[in-house]
């Protein structure tokens, strides 16, 4: 198994330094970083746009400048510099994927466990009203735009608030300013911030996982080695925990590594609605800005997590199925 | 089959109850400029105004700000946005202001007085009692500094927002114990009340001197960099910071030596990050912020309508939205192809398919150095016929200079076909997007085609001149004359459609060096009469700017200016009774 996984972590590492070359290189010709220089009223006089040019080191070509910022990277840690001075993207990098990760981590298991839990009762139930309403809203979370369904929450969230008197549900930012002291306020106001973007990134994967759930189940439900199981006189949750559900999470798998990349996606927009300062938050500042050194590194942290939950899935793969294991 | 429809029904209830939730107002409703602010058109100044004992004592009041504050140094060019400047206003001593009637007027907690004694020289006199929060007294030294790191011969290296006058600033000095300041300039600057005002506030001295030796430059630099990146730990304001959460939030509480007049009455100021403009509104019903001051748009203003206990108003600014034609172009280098494409364009209808929608006060802008509250303006464009709308003088103004295929496909005097002009806009901003799509609709009656495309970056492509007709917007400084120097001269660094007059260049050289205010408004007028008649730039309107609060709070305004509503917020409060 390690000898599989260090297998699988040397293929990565090739495949992030052409990620790194191809982020470095679209985030370079996407936007001339010193525009909002450019742009001031009254312009930035011409001592102020040679320094921020050096600065930047737009004074060199495309490839020595993506050399310049990998080896600065790999020996330093150095992400390069953000067209606002001020700021240290690397610096800035770490607490927002904090953020980010518990915005996605929980909304991820929520909707694992939801999908799971809905795609074996309605391929169980196939047919049956459960099935058509969990199917209705599956398709109704999956058409939904993530920005539209969050400004419903919003809405939804304020009626809550008018009927119970106070405010127990935010709709902008991930605490209280300034946080309410005491240990339990202050717990209530964490969850009360977290309870909408929460909500809107777990249906958006919800939906799709758990219509994926529910095809896998009904495809293994219907093999013969589950009919054998059965025939031979198993209990019905010792086939459906053991036997069905099992083979039909290998599938779920696949797509919930694969489908990484999309929730980041969806954190992006999420967590735009809801203001939360996260990892979405600060790609979009940096489109925004210009700031292509801000850019490629989130694309560079994206690429990172997409290959790490890839190689996670590899190693479930083993878990779940020990034919993959041995190969 | 029962049971599908059983479903299909409930489904239905769900999705119509979803965009009832969506769509559906608050109730009770203020409408735009209603509530609070029922009397801000005539009293801009003293709207929504509450009496001290009005209001109670304590509270925290939130505004949300749609930038994060990334450099803490408005003199810089990073610092200089309009949010890092609204959430250090309450922090910073200044001599001038701007008014929310647009007027510049004196900071009289902090000065005694600001005069021009003679044409060359400004006597400033501070308060004794002006002091920072650690007991230091506001003095020439903070004068002094704030002179010198803005004029590039004593640090060049400073990376200042621009120079606004600066450069011609002899010396200061200071007296009677550094509590009077007299500043000597080398020739006379119209604008000397820009000096040390709200846009570019004092910082102090004594703090950066201990960065470096503030007598060379890179002393200088020292200290202007550390007020870039350091979250202030000094205020000589009412209030003072009590905690900076980057991308978050701005917390200020009561500075306990403030010696202004005004003591603040709210416990806490809060300017809380909100970059979505359109999530603001929930967040002012959800009362997570209580004061919203959004770009407005049309979203924005009807979302607001329907929050009850919460009032609106908008006010017309100091940023004007306008075509540029970009004179390098051969054919737009003739001055008659110009003045007939800007004869065609009808401003009146510009405005009613765009930001008329939000505000039906906004009116055709007719001057390039005043907006209509500044003393000065004067209607300089009506009489050229530009932005009328009048097809048949626009073609009048071609046949006359020449041109044929007039209407149809328009082939300028010299048998050249007039190619097809690019306008742009900004990707993304659908008021600019119909601004163009218009012009190109009023170009095509006079047989001109006009392709619509977009840029990502507006400064790259003026800088670039990549573009024949251009739709953006200027904000303008208070200050006309220095302002007319940065827009409108030939050797302007703004000057991307290539505009040349000499006798507009002199006009204006001439206003912004005068002892003579009324004499140079009028010189600026005179410019103003050449370059509208020159057709390089057409002013379509001033752009609205938008305050929203809940009716709980008082003293709330739109100020309009590049101060905006924190101007005054030692007066903020929450009213008696809430």
């Amino acid at each position: 198994m390690l000898a599989f996984a260090l297998r699988r972590v040397l293929v990565s590492i090739p495949v992030l330094l052409v990620a790194s070359f191809i982020v470095f290189a679209l985030g370079a010709a996407s936007a001339n970083p010193l525009a909002p220089l450019l742009e001031k009223n009254p312009p930035a006089p011409p001592n102020v746009i040679a320094a921020e040019t050096v600065r930047l080191h737009l004074d060199q070509p495309l490839i020595p400048r993506y050399f310049s910022w990998l080896g600065g990277l790999i020996l330093h840690g150095d992400f390069g510099p953000s067209v606002t001075s001020t700021m240290d993207i690397g610096a800035e990098l770490g607490p927002r994927f904090l953020v980010t990760i518990r915005l996605i981590a929980l909304a991820m298991v929520i909707a694992l466990v939801l999908a799971i839990v809905v795609g074996v009762l309605t391929a169980v139930k196939q047919y049956s009203k459960t099935d058509y309403i969990a199917t209705f809203l599956g398709f109704l979370f999956l058409a939904m735009p993530s920005f539209w369904l969050a400004i419903l929450l919003k809405q939804g969230g304020i009626a809550v608030n008018g009927a119970v008197g106070y405010p127990a549900i935010y709709t902008i930012g991930s605490a209280s300013v300034p946080p309410p002291t005491g240990f339990g306020a202050n717990l209530a106001d964490i969850l009360g911030h977290m309870i909408l973007p929460t909500i809107a990134l777990a249906l958006i994967s919800y939906a799709s996982w758990s219509r994926f759930t529910r095809a896998s189940m009904l495809e293994v439900l219907n093999s013969d080695y589950v009919r054998l199981a059965r025939s031979k006189g198993l209990s019905r949750r010792t086939v459906m925990v053991k036997h069905a559900l099992r083979t039909a999470l290998i599938p779920l798998t696949t797509v919930t590594a694969l489908d990484i990349a999309s929730i980041i996606g969806g954190a992006v927009v999420t967590e735009f609605v809801f203001q939360w300062k996260g990892l979405g938050d600060f790609f979009l500042n940096a489109v925004r800005s210009n700031d292509t050194y801000a850019t490629s590194s989130w694309l560079l942290v994206s690429a990172v997590v997409v290959i790490a939950f890839n190689l996670i899935a590899d190693l479930l793969y083993g878990v779940l199925d020990p034919r993959i294991r041995h190969a | 089959m029962r049971s599908k429809r059983a479903v299909a029904a409930a489904g239905l209830a769900a999705v119509t109850a979803l965009v009832v939730a969506a769509c559906g107002g608050g109730g009770g409703t203020t409408a735009s400029g209603g509530g609070v602010y029922g009397d801000c058109k005539t009293d801009p100044n003293t709207c929504n105004s509450v009496a001290a004992d009005q209001l109670q004592q304590g509270g925290q009041v939130t505004i949300a700000s749609e930038k994060n504050i990334d450099n803490w140094n408005v003199i810089s060019s990073e610092g200089n946005t309009d949010w890092t400047a609204y959430a250090m206003k309450p922090l910073m001593p200044y001599v001038f202001y701007t008014a929310p009637d647009l007027k510049s007027t004196l900071n009289t907690d902090v000065m005694d007085s600001a005069e021009l004694t003679n044409p060359t020289t400004v006597t400033y006199k501070i308060k004794q009692a002006a002091t920072w929060d650690d007991g230091t007294p506001v003095s020439a030294d903070d004068f002094i500094f704030n002179w010198k790191t803005q004029a590039p011969a004593y640090c060049p290296d400073c990376e200042t927002a621009g120079n606004g006058g600066f450069d011609q600033i002899a010396n200061v000095v200071g007296s009677d114990g550094g509590k009077t300041v007299t500043l000597t300039l080398s020739k006379p600057y119209t604008d000397w009340q820009s000096f040390f005002g709200s846009a570019a506030p004092l910082y102090p001295a004594h703090i950066a001197a201990q960065q470096g030796d503030l007598s060379t430059p890179a002393g200088l630099k020292a200290g202007f960099d550390y007020f870039s990146k350091t979250v202030p730990n000094y205020t000589a304001g009412p209030f003072k910071v009590e905690n900076w959460q980057d991308n978050v939030a701005l917390t200020l509480v009561p500075n306990p030596k403030w010696y202004g007049a005004t003591k603040p009455k709210l416990d806490r100021l809060v300017v809380r990050v909100i970059t979505d403009a359109t999530q603001e509104p929930i967040a002012l019903q959800n009362n997570e912020v209580q004061v919203l001051f959004p770009q407005p748009q049309v979203d924005i203003v009807q979302q607001l309508a329907s929050i009850p206990n919460v009032s609106q108003n908008q006010a017309q600014g100091l940023s004007w939205e306008h075509y540029d034609f970009n004179l390098v172009n051969p054919f737009l280098k003739d001055k008659a192809l110009r003045q007939a494409l800007f004869t065609a364009v009808n401003r009146q209808d510009v405005i009613a398919k765009t930001v008329g929608q939000f505000n039906p006060d906004i009116k055709p802008l007719d001057n390039h150095m005043f907006v209509p509250e500044q003393e000065g303006y004067q209607d300089n464009i009506a009489s050229t016929g530009q932005g009328t709308g009048d097809i048949e003088k626009a073609k009048q103004i071609l046949t006359t200079a020449g041109y044929t295929g007039v209407g149809t496909a328009l082939v300028a005097p010299n048998g050249q076909a007039v190619p097809p002009l690019r306008i742009k806009y900004t990707t993304g901003n659908a008021v600019r997007q119909n601004e163009c799509e218009l012009f190109a609709g009023y170009a095509k009656q006079l047989g001109v085609t006009v392709e619509v495309s977009t840029t990502d970056s507006l400064g790259t492509t003026l800088g670039s001149g990549d573009y024949d007709v251009i739709v953006f917007g200027w904000i303008m400084s208070p200050f006309p004359f220095g302002g007319a120097q940065q827009l409108w001269l030939s050797t302007s660094a703004s000057n991307y459609g290539k505009y040349v007059n000499p006798q507009v260049d002199q006009l204006i050289n001439d206003a912004a060096s005068s002892s003579d205010r009324a004499a140079a408004t009028q010189q600026l007028n005179q410019a103003d009469k050449i370059m509208s008649d020159d057709a390089y730039v057409l002013p379509l309107y001033q752009k609205p700017t938008l305050v929203a609060t809940q009716n709980t709070i008082g003293n709330i305004r739109n100020n309009a200016s590049l101060d905006g509503p924190t101007y005054n917020t030692a007066e903020w409060g929450i009213r008696s009774g809430s």
